[in-house]
């Protein structure tokens, strides 16, 4: 019996999708704009950059679909919903008003504490909660991994939409606060912007790597509350950078983080212009970082369905 | 054309075991890395609207060679060249988030597809047209049958529009009928210039939809050639051709096994046809005297349904067997059943025990014989009277 013998009962679904797809497949052969694929071994290389920034591209609208997805369920089934993306950095505030200015004082230059941490709060929360909810989302649903393709990079990237709407979020707080407090809103606010671009730059790239890593090695997922504990509080988060002693300084600001946060607190609250040399150097190392993370995220995604 | 092209391509997976190397302190946490390759020197090419079917044993390497045709991971060694858009219908509706509805998972899993939200939003009357859940379609897909489900998910992925179709047997597990659905739907697609790639462990669909297969077995081509020649040589590696494997399979602790199951034609140069004779043989050994022994051979139409059996209980004589290797003979005048590949199961029993049974150890191919229409051809002898006026 030759395939062509075969009965053709045309019934139901199945025999719809044969037709649908037979006239689809008519179609394409007329246009036939094919594209040729090439799969080898996974290798690290400058160049997957540019085709995985190219597949990137191509699957632009799975990353938006995705991020808004997380938007989407990230309050679902809570009652205070959008509330926490506010109530969470208020609560730490709270505490940490009541220790550095009650307790033990910190010397702020002359702003009311509370703001002051809170300015210092809200992009390092935006940076800490993109990397953890990245490292832990990218295990989260192994069945895509090993039924699907699609660029994985995809998924820590999505997490990075839920940050930014926190921050939008808890910046209005912000704005109200300084309103209440009469700091008034300068052009050095504008600052701010590079500043979030290349923390979340810089939360990206670690996000990549960390998760290509985690995905293999679960050890990442455990360690990193305690490395970002440790990490906050070697930043100028809940004192200022006038506090560390100057020739420590030096080494503070080798740490972008600590430069960015700083930065966007001098722009918001002090009206200060941040150094224009120190933030190009630390957004051309961002840039550098994320090539690389993105290189070596490129080179273990290959094989990511296998150890997953 | 060619559509698909393999070329010495490797796989290697790394399994972690616990350590059984030298007894040390650290022995409970490090895993020792066992080298496991799935895949060694496979190549071969698929032409454009070529048909192939991919078979083998479990752990033969077919699932791999999915998953690298679907770049869900990467080959070891070698290269995958790919032209034109590759679809794997492999567990579909695999990508849907219980929390959002139809709709919205549509759009997700399109995405995941590869296609734009345009061309989702252009298509997504007809994909929710097509897989029947329109009444449910803004529902939360966790609220969805089961068949919903698949249907809806199989419902996108036939709107990718692909060049080159993946398909795993996973697809054929559903019920009869949609497994029936799934087999009349490759052959459409063929027919139409489809490529496509198609991996089963079920013989009877592999020989009818596929016009090329390759036999894998632990992770390397056996064979490459047309279906039948294919589908032979894995018949052997499964059961065995006669004595060879039988050494084998011997089990001390059964009272009898089936050895072998041959089936043959009228004579040497004809096959097995419907509406000629058709023997049986069934080779047996038995390691103590067996009384009031039955043989039962049970032929399974495709879908899995039993279809006709052959046993020595229905002739009426029950045997009893003295240890020692032997061949039961059923020998059948006129076959009934209809061209086509049927699975063969054995089963020896005695006072009503099951002593040996054999699943899915053998398939029967019948060829086209005398024609007749329904399931079965039966013999008959026609007369015409004619009463005059």
């Amino acid at each position: 019996m030759t395939p062509e013998d075969a009965p053709i009962a045309m019934a139901g679904v199945a025999g719809d999708a044969a037709k649908f797809i037979s006239n689809q497949l008519a179609d394409r052969a007329e246009s036939s704009s094919h594209r040729i694929r090439i799969i080898g071994p996974p290798a690290f290389s400058f160049g997957t950059v540019f085709a995985g920034l190219r597949g990137l591209v191509q699957y632009s609208d799975l990353l938006y679909a995705l991020s808004f997805f997380r938007l989407n369920i990230r309050y679902k089934q809570s009652i205070l919903g959008w509330a926490w993306a506010a109530l969470q950095p208020l609560a730490l505030m709270g505490i940490y008003t009541f220790v550095f200015a009650h307790v033990a004082k910190v010397n702020t230059g002359g702003a009311p504490y509370s703001i002051f941490v809170f300015a210092g709060l809200l992009p390092w929360i935006f940076f800490s909660s993109s990397i953890t909810n990245a490292v832990h989302g990218i295990v989260a649903y192994p069945g895509l991994f090993t039924k699907m393709y699609f660029p994985r990079e995809i998924i820590p990237l999505s997490y990075l939409a839920p940050a930014v709407s926190d921050f939008l979020i808890a910046s209005v707080i912000l704005a109200g606060m300084l309103a209440y407090h009469r700091i008034g809103p300068t052009w050095t606010l504008l600052y701010g912007i590079p500043i979030l671009v290349i923390l979340g730059g810089f939360a990206t790239a670690i996000s990549l790597f960390l998760a290509a890593v985690h995905v293999r090695f679960r050890d990442v997922g455990l360690v990193l509350p305690f490395v970002l504990q440790v990490w906050m509080f070697a930043t100028p988060v809940v004192y200022s950078l006038q506090a560390v002693p100057a020739r420590l300084r030096t080494i503070y600001l080798l740490d972008p983080v600590a430069v960015a946060i700083d930065g966007f607190r001098g722009a918001v609250i002090y009206g200060r212009a941040p150094d224009a040399r120190m933030l190009a150097v630390v957004g051309a190392a961002m840039i550098v970082c994320l090539a690389l993370a993105y290189a070596y995220f490129k080179s273990a995604e290959a094989t990511m369905a296998d150890v997953i | 054309m060619i559509d698909l092209m393999l070329d010495r391509v490797y796989k290697k997976y790394t399994l972690r075991s616990k350590d059984n190397g030298p007894k040390r302190w650290y022995r409970g946490f490090v895993k020792r890395p066992v080298e496991m390759w799935a895949l060694q020197n496979v190549s071969f090419e698929v032409k454009h609207g070529e048909a192939l079917g991919i078979i083998g044993h479990n752990g033969a390497g077919k699932t791999t060679i999915l998953k690298l045709l679907s770049s869900i991971t990467a080959p070891t060694h070698g290269q995958i060249t790919i032209r034109g858009r590759l679809a794997a219908l492999i567990e579909v509706g695999s990508g849907f988030h219980p929390e959002l509805t139809g709709r919205e998972n549509v759009y997700l899993h399109g995405a995941m597809l590869g296609m734009r939200r345009s061309e989702i939003m252009r298509k997504m009357d007809g994909i929710i047209d097509f897989s029947g859940v329109e009444k449910y379609i803004d529902e939360p897909v966790k609220r969805y049958s089961s068949g919903m489900y698949v249907r809806l998910g199989f419902s996108v992925a036939a709107h990718l529009e692909p060049d080159i179709v993946l398909l795993d047997e996973v697809l054929a597990v559903g019920d009869v009928a949609f497994q029936t659905k799934c087999l009349d739907r490759i052959s459409e697609l063929r027919k139409n210039g489809g490529t496509i790639v198609f991996v089963s462990h079920d013989l009877a669909s592999i020989y009818r939809v596929c016009d090329r297969a390759i036999l894998l077995d632990r992770g390397r081509v056996l064979t490459d050639g047309p279906p039948r020649v294919v589908v032979d040589m894995y018949q052997k590696l499964a059961f065995g051709d006669h004595e060879s494997l039988a050494e084998s399979q011997l089990d001390p602790g059964k009272a009898a096994e089936c050895l072998s199951i041959a089936f043959s034609g009228p004579d040497p140069v004809h096959a097995i046809r419907t509406g000629y004779p058709m023997v049986a043989r069934l080779g047996y050994r038995t390691a103590t005297a067996i009384p009031n022994a039955i043989f039962r051979i049970s032929i399974y139409w495709p879908s899995g349904y039993l279809c006709a059996q052959l046993s020595n209980e229905s002739s009426g004589f029950g045997l009893t067997l003295e240890p020692g290797h032997g061949e039961i003979t059923f020998e059948c005048p006129v076959l009934p059943i209809q061209p086509g590949l049927y699975r063969v199961d054995l089963v020896i029993e005695s006072e009503g025990r099951e002593v040996d049974s054999r699943q899915h150890c053998a398939t029967l191919c019948v060829e086209a014989g005398k024609s007749a229409m329904g399931d079965f051809y039966i013999e008959n002898l026609c007369s015409v009277r004619r009463y005059s006026h």
